[in-house]
């Protein structure tokens, strides 16, 4: 939350000046007031029906055993919760997501800098058509992507198996099929939705002023001393937000799974993510009350996971000291 | 304010827009929701449509619209998410036997009366498969899918092989005259023979390079793991219901190392990867019909999905191999169409179920390749079948399979408790063993813990 | 960092050629090496074109070593004397006598194989010696373009791009009207409490959607939703926190002397949003309204839940999904779809990436 603060902060005093001048008059500032209140308020009644009105609800799910079709409702106590600790399936799917969360997040979060690195490169030309080309497959939608890409990953027929036969890998994996190597493939798959982390790491890059690194080569720092002492801390703010940002989006990941696995999970229960299971007994197996209670499990570890983020960010994320 | 005003006009206007049926006066609109089971090939999409349309152009009362589920894996998640919210479909099918454990569906005892339908005329022992709990009826014996094995013709001829018999009870005979027993272990041996690499080694050689295997001798096409194991041996131990306990059975166990053998040992079975594979299975799993399989144990259905092969190669069916016990037993499927319990047009639907039962199954039969339960268009149903694949392939095969199918009890799609998690769980297993790491998977260990998983599962309370 | 000083200064004082020459070729290799990394994490693309021009059959046959669509070339004949012709295939044979001539294969088998002479049919059948399998078979360049046409009508294209749009822009026409509002008073307007309020709204970027997902599913099936557009277009008129933020941070950056001078004529509060705020802020509320389109475009749970059961309304991602699972075994087309699926999105990205690309900057970087 440190970052957001310190761009509404940054913004404050011209507001402040401006209440100031207007403050001669305590109507015109009452009136400014309700002004304000209708224009937000769009935000606000949103915010109660599908945000704050849902949860709440959630949480009372989760003592009940409710069927929407005939609308009974029974309460159950704790039942749901206890169940979270005999059904083999929750264990699964948490082990499952969080060994993505392990093998995705690093790549999903350096590559996007490294590419940015490369073109903010004085010596990379052609940087404009690189940029637009890098961004493209982020706007590809999701599911054509994703049969793009199982397509490429093919066992015998697919483009990564043919390189790797030519680079002289004699039985390369079955890329989807393979339960040590389906976690990787959804990787690289993500790799196409680096877009927004590339273009917005890039654009901080550029704002760097040059005096830094003027002054970091008159003390005679090569490039890469320059990118680790420069360029690093000074990007070190966006790499946060998009570390926040994909530790919760891997915790919610089930458009790639679903469709690959067509809702299985196979193979075995390699695939099987939480939210795959949560999806699963709310949906297919018409448990709404348990799958409200995990839906509050992985609320809970998402909301501890953001406060751990925030707690540790201090010591590594560097924040310039305001305007 | 002005932009709450038409933010107000933008919303009622898409309410008129979503909501066009609700303006109308009309016939009762009903919806017929295909694919939990077979009925969602392109060819059969056109066959339900005749029918439906047939029945909309024949009355003015009930109105029929087709609801197709794009596929297998995902449509229990689709049916099930419909009748959670409230808007389930009227009619559902073709739909087998673990259908009837997945939902809860309406007892049409009394509109067999109120439709004058004689039960007589059917098999009781298909009648009794719809039987429920309180002596009622969820669904009528409408087609009847008992496994083959198919095989592919042309294959035998260039690998010099003789076909499978033609008979229950006939030995299989080899190119040098010795016989041995239709069953498992003379499967894998002829399957080894139609196995064949790029170079064109066999899987009895040992150079055969099994990443580059272009054609296999054996699949068990589309079949779920517990129709496997039945195929292997029928059992009816695994789910006890007095003391509500999951166990393995140990023929099912031996049937799991039979079956990671043919994939993983003989090399004589595609793993997934190889089902799936641009090359074999054009991208999708229905591998015999590329015709780069040479056997394939399914039940009936599957002559739904092998149109293509017309042209490009000639089949035949043949029976089941006997089973690990040495007898013959044969595991069938059977499909009806039934009415959830939570529709809100009853009579229009069972109006439809029995317009379905009587006229539409003549041209459905054949569609979905099942056998009319109906002994009155048993004749039609070959007929068509004849029409289709004019090379005349042996149908006495399915009469005489009809005599050998397992009990009620020994089905494999029996009832459980929470019957779809286990049977996602199940499924976990056989891509456990068929996936790209299947040969390095202990099977006793796997098997453990897919009791254990599946009795926790058993054990929660129904959903 | 001494070593590191000695070797720059040393390529201060390399002559000035050397040094050119240098700076050249890293130029070159670095520019080099960033193409070749953006071609492979393109190459899906080259690969979804290809096979989308292919039939089954050439993607069978082709798929463990052909590339290009290359279609065999038969041989009609009748080769059994039934009357009718049958179709063999042509292979490239090495004849004994060591020339290679091109043969039908008239009935394989493991050891011998009977072959046609295609220039010669009448000669009869010729028995060759070897293992068929490993012939060159006889190929020719034939893509199959009428895949496109084939899949877009089976699809129906034009109802499911009617779908998607429909879906898309009334859902923009409610987030822009929406986020503008609040954007405009988070901007402007003395709101008590307006920091927390603010942090609340950037809150529900990181709050997982599953926990509000049962409730506000069961609400909309409870008043009837289910199954209708309404769930996918209604929320949107209740602003999102990326729009707001967006337009709050460019709304900041205009001067307040218009809105003041406007006021001093006498416009009230809506009047300055429209004829001050809005008219200068079109590059930002472009770049909101293509991200909702993109995320509308994209949007395939959501549809997916909502609109189960209802084929006719489906937009084109689960759409999309759905035909390709039901046709999965022709890979065609599945990715003729799938390319036909991301023309839109991508064709409005390359013509607006500058407003686009800005509009992500402002979101990502100034949080």
């Amino acid at each position: 939350m440190a970052t957001v603060d310190q761009s509404h902060t940054g913004a404050l005093p011209p507001e402040v000046a401006l209440v100031g001048t207007k403050n001669k008059s305590g109507s015109l500032q009452r009136q400014q007031r309700i002004w304000g209140w209708i224009f937000l308020s769009p935000w606000l009644i949103g915010f109660v029906i599908f945000t704050a009105a849902p949860i709440i609800a959630s949480f009372i799910f989760t003592f009940t055993r409710f069927n929407l079709g005939d609308g009974s409702v029974t309460f159950v106590g704790l039942d749901n919760w206890k169940m979270l600790f005999s059904d083999p399936l929750t264990l699964t799917s948490l082990g499952v997501t969080f060994k993505f969360a392990l093998i995705a997040i690093p790549f999903w979060l350096i590559v996007p800098i490294l590419v940015a690195s490369l073109l903010n490169s004085k010596s990379v030309k052609g940087k404009p058509l690189l940029r637009t080309l890098f961004y493209l497959p982020y706007i590809v939608p999701a599911v054509s992507a994703i049969f793009i890409w199982q397509s490429v990953m093919n066992t015998q027929a697919g483009w990564i198996n043919r390189i790797l036969r030519l680079l002289g890998v004699q039985d390369p994996p079955a890329w989807l099929q393979n339960e040590s190597w389906i976690l990787v493939a959804f990787m690289i798959i993500g790799l196409w939705g680096i877009g927004n982390a590339m273009l917005t790491t890039l654009a901080t890059m550029q704002g760097v002023p040059t005096e830094l690194y003027e002054a970091a080569e008159v003390d005679g720092a090569g490039p890469i001393t320059k990118w680790r002492k420069i360029t690093l801390p000074m990007i070190s703010p966006v790499v946060f937000y998009n570390l926040v940002l994909l530790s919760i989006g891997v915790m919610n990941y089930f458009v790639v799974p679903y469709i690959v696995s067509r809702g299985t999970g196979q193979p075995g229960q390699s695939t099987y993510f939480f939210n795959m299971h949560l999806y699963k007994t709310a949906f297919a197996y018409g448990n709404m009350g348990y799958g409200a209670t995990l839906a509050w499990l992985i609320f809970a570890i998402c909301l501890l996971i953001t406060i751990v983020l925030f707690a540790t960010s201090r010591r590594w994320v560097y924040y310039s000291s305001g305007d | 304010m002005k932009s709450k005003a038409l933010l107000f006009v933008i919303v009622a206007l898409f309410s008129v827009l979503a909501f066009p049926a609700l303006a109308q006066d009309g016939p009762t609109e009903i919806t017929w929701f295909v694919g939990l089971g077979t009925g969602t090939d392109t060819a059969q999409l056109e066959v339900q449509q005749n029918v439906v349309d047939a029945f909309n152009a024949s009355q003015s009362d009930i109105h029929v619209t087709l609801n197709i589920a794009p596929s297998f894996e995902t449509a229990w998640d689709t049916f099930a998410t419909l009748v959670a919210a409230g808007t389930p479909p009227d009619i559902v099918g073709p739909i087998g036997v673990g259908g009837s454990h997945r939902a809860e569906w309406l007892d049409i005892g009394p509109y067999i009366e109120e439709l004058g339908i004689d039960l007589s005329v059917f098999d009781p022992s298909l009648v009794a498969l719809y039987e429920t709990a309180n002596q009622g009826y969820s669904g009528l014996p409408l087609l009847v899918y008992p496994s083959v094995t198919y095989y592919n013709r042309d294959l035998f001829d260039e690998a010099g092989l003789n076909y499978p018999p033609a008979e229950f009870g006939a030995p299989y005979v080899w190119p040098d005259g010795t016989e041995t027993p239709w069953d498992y272990n003379t499967l894998i041996e002829v399957a080894k023979v139609l196995t064949v690499d790029a170079s064109g080694n066999d899987a009895t050689s040992a150079d055969l390079d099994t990443a580059n295997i272009v054609q296999y001798g054996l699949n068990f096409q589309w079949a779920r793991i517990r129709l496997i194991w039945t195929d292997l041996q029928p059992e009816n131990t695994y789910y006890d219901a007095a003391t509500n306990t999951v166990s393995m059975p140990d023929s099912w166990r031996e049937a799991s190392h039979w079956l990671q053998d043919a994939i993983w040992t003989h090399h004589v079975m595609p793993n997934r990867a190889a089902a799936v594979s641009e090359a074999l299975g054009a991208g999708s799993d229905n591998i015999f019909q590329t015709g780069k399989l040479g056997m394939a144990i399914t039940p009936l259905w599957y002559t739904c999905c092998i149109g293509n092969s017309v042209g490009n190669f000639e089949w035949d069916i043949a029976p089941v191999p006997a089973s690990l016990d040495g007898e013959q037993h044969v595991a069938a499927d059977a499909d009806t169409f039934r009415i959830p319990a939570s529709t809100q047009n009853p009579d229009a639907a069972a109006q439809f179920l029995y317009y379905l039962a009587t006229v539409g199954i003549e041209q459905l039969a054949p569609a979905y390749g099942g056998m009319p339960a109906l002994p009155d268009f048993a004749d039609s149903y070959f007929e068509a079948k004849d029409a289709a694949y004019p090379w005349g392939v042996n149908w006495q095969v399915v009469i005489d399979s009809l005599e050998h199918t397992n009990s009620g009890s020994q089905h494999h799609e029996s009832w459980l408790p929470n019957w779809s998690q286990v049977y996602d769980r199940e499924f976990a297993f056989q891509t456990e063993v068929e996936g790209d790491t299947g040969a390095d998977v202990d099977v006793d260990a796997s098997l453990d813990q897919l009791i254990i998983d599946v009795q926790s599962i058993v054990d929660q309370p129904a959903s | 960092m001494a070593a590191a000083s000695k070797e720059a200064k040393s390529v201060n004082t390399s002559p000035f050629y050397s040094h050119q020459l240098r700076k050249f070729a890293i130029i070159s290799i670095m520019t080099m090496f960033t193409f070749m990394l953006v071609f492979l994490f393109l190459l899906p693309f080259a690969n979804m074109s290809l096979i989308s021009v292919k039939t089954t059959d050439q993607i069978t046959e082709g798929a463990t070593g052909l590339i290009w669509p290359m279609e065999p070339i038969t041989f009609s004949y009748d080769g059994d004397g039934d009357g009718d012709l049958d179709v063999y295939d042509q292979f490239r044979v090495p004849m004994p006598d060591g020339t290679i001539m091109q043969l039908a294969l008239v009935q394989p088998g493991r050891q011998t194989s009977q072959f046609l002479d295609t220039a010669n049919p009448e000669a009869g059948l010729i028995t060759w010696e070897g293992n068929w399998r490993g012939l060159d078979r006889v190929t020719e360049l034939h893509p199959h373009f009428e895949n496109f046409s084939t899949a877009w009508n089976m699809l129906d294209f034009p109802k499911v791009f009617r779908n998607t749009l429909v879906i898309a822009l009334f859902g923009m026409v409610g987030t822009l009207l929406s986020s503008i509002c609040v954007a405009y008073a988070f901007a402007r307007f003395p709101i008590p409490g307006k920091n927390i309020w603010f942090i609340i709204l950037i809150g529900t970027i990181i709050l997982p959607s599953q926990v509000t997902l049962i409730p506000t599913y069961a609400f909309f099936a409870k008043i009837g939703w289910t199954g209708t557009w309404l769930p996918l277009i209604v929320p949107h008129f209740f602003a999102n926190a990326f729009n707001v933020f967006l337009l709050r941070q460019f709304f900041m950056t205009l001067p307040r002397e218009l809105d003041e001078a406007a006021m001093i004529d006498g416009a009230g509060p809506f009047k300055v949003l429209t004829s001050v705020i809005i008219p200068q802020s079109w590059a930002a509320i472009i770049a909101v309204g293509m991200f909702h389109i993109i995320f509308a475009w994209n949007d395939y749970f959501n549809p997916l839940i909502y609109l189960l059961g209802q084929p006719d309304l489906l937009p084109i991602s689960v759409a999309v999904q759905q035909f390709n699972y039901q046709y999965g075994p022709r890979p065609e087309l599945v990715q003729a779809t799938s390319l036909m699926a991301m023309v839109l999105p991508v064709l409005l990205f390359l013509f607006a990436q500058k407003v686009f690309m800005r509009g992500v900057v402002i979101t990502g970087v100034e949080k």
